[in-house]
């Protein structure tokens, strides 16, 4: 603002006076005349030594693509057999092997590289002992963006159950 | 108060009860709701997902295995394990960030 007015002030001693008076306005005219008027303020470069990480907004209101149900099916019907069948129920091999199988699940899941989806694997090893047993689930999420899929599998001494739920991630 | 909330699901819904196979859906239909209801009400920006694994308690073995991939920071889960005579309940609750 102060610039604009000893812009202005300059301009009108011109009119007055055509001889640039060092005089009355010297101090203000000869800044105004002999200097540019832009400023010479450079932009100050930070260095951020610190790694934060800062995200633009996207301003997307929804999945480019939503999790495709039947390939997250084909991979658990691959899966579950490949590494279940002959197999026998114990007690610390089926430990390791469910924990396997859900690092396996979860990693071909992310292979699909569907962005922006939280994926949630679960998987049950369980003895078949002719016992009765009911697994259910429910959430809350958004229909719309978010799916599920569940396989089981059988064989002559064990049963597994496994299902992956993707949540999109808003 | 998340394990307090689930404690209270199973112990009024099959606390006095013995494995009855007709009404075992039931249960744990109940159970999953209630879970749920609770959670809504904390009113916080969470999706969530609750599984409820219902068995007979005969002497057979079960494994639970779970593995997700999401932010550390902000996401978690919570998982309870209720017994009597008859019957085991699994209730595992994830939260997710939205």
């Amino acid at each position: 603002m102060s610039e604009v007015q000893k812009d202005k002030a300059a301009r009108k001693d011109k009119k007055t006076s055509r001889v640039p008076s060092e005089g009355s306005h010297g101090v203000k005219h000869t800044a105004g005349k002999t200097k540019d008027s832009l400023s010479n303020v450079s932009c100050i470069e930070e260095h951020h030594d610190a790694l934060v990480v800062t995200l633009e907004n996207t301003y997307q209101m929804g999945p480019r693509k939503r999790f495709p149900t039947p390939a997250i099916l084909a991979i658990l019907k691959d899966v579950l057999p490949s590494y279940l069948e002959e197999e026998k129920y114990e007690v610390e091999w089926s430990r390791q092997m469910s924990k396997t199988l859900c690092e396996v699940i979860r990693a071909r899941m992310k292979e699909l590289m569907i962005r922006r989806y939280k994926i949630v694997v679960l998987v049950h090893i369980g003895q078949l002992a002719g016992q009765s047993m009911q697994i259910s689930s429910r959430c809350l999420w958004d229909p719309a963006t978010d799916t599920f899929a569940s396989w089981s599998f059988k064989n002559t001494s064990l049963y597994c159950v496994a299902s992956v739920y993707a949540v999109y991630f808003e | 108060m998340d394990e307090g909330g689930e404690d209270e699901s199973i112990e009024t819904t099959i606390g006095t009860s013995s494995y009855q196979h007709f009404r075992v859906n039931q249960w744990s239909t109940t159970i999953v709701e209630q879970c749920l209801s609770q959670l809504c009400k904390l009113g916080k920006p969470f999706k969530y997902i609750v599984t409820c694994v219902i068995m007979q308690n005969n002497g057979a073995g079960l494994q639970t295995a779970s593995s997700c991939y999401w932010d550390n920071a902000t996401d978690g889960n919570c998982a309870i394990k209720w017994e009597n005579k008859s019957m085991c309940c699994i209730v595992s609750v994830f939260g997710l960030a939205v």
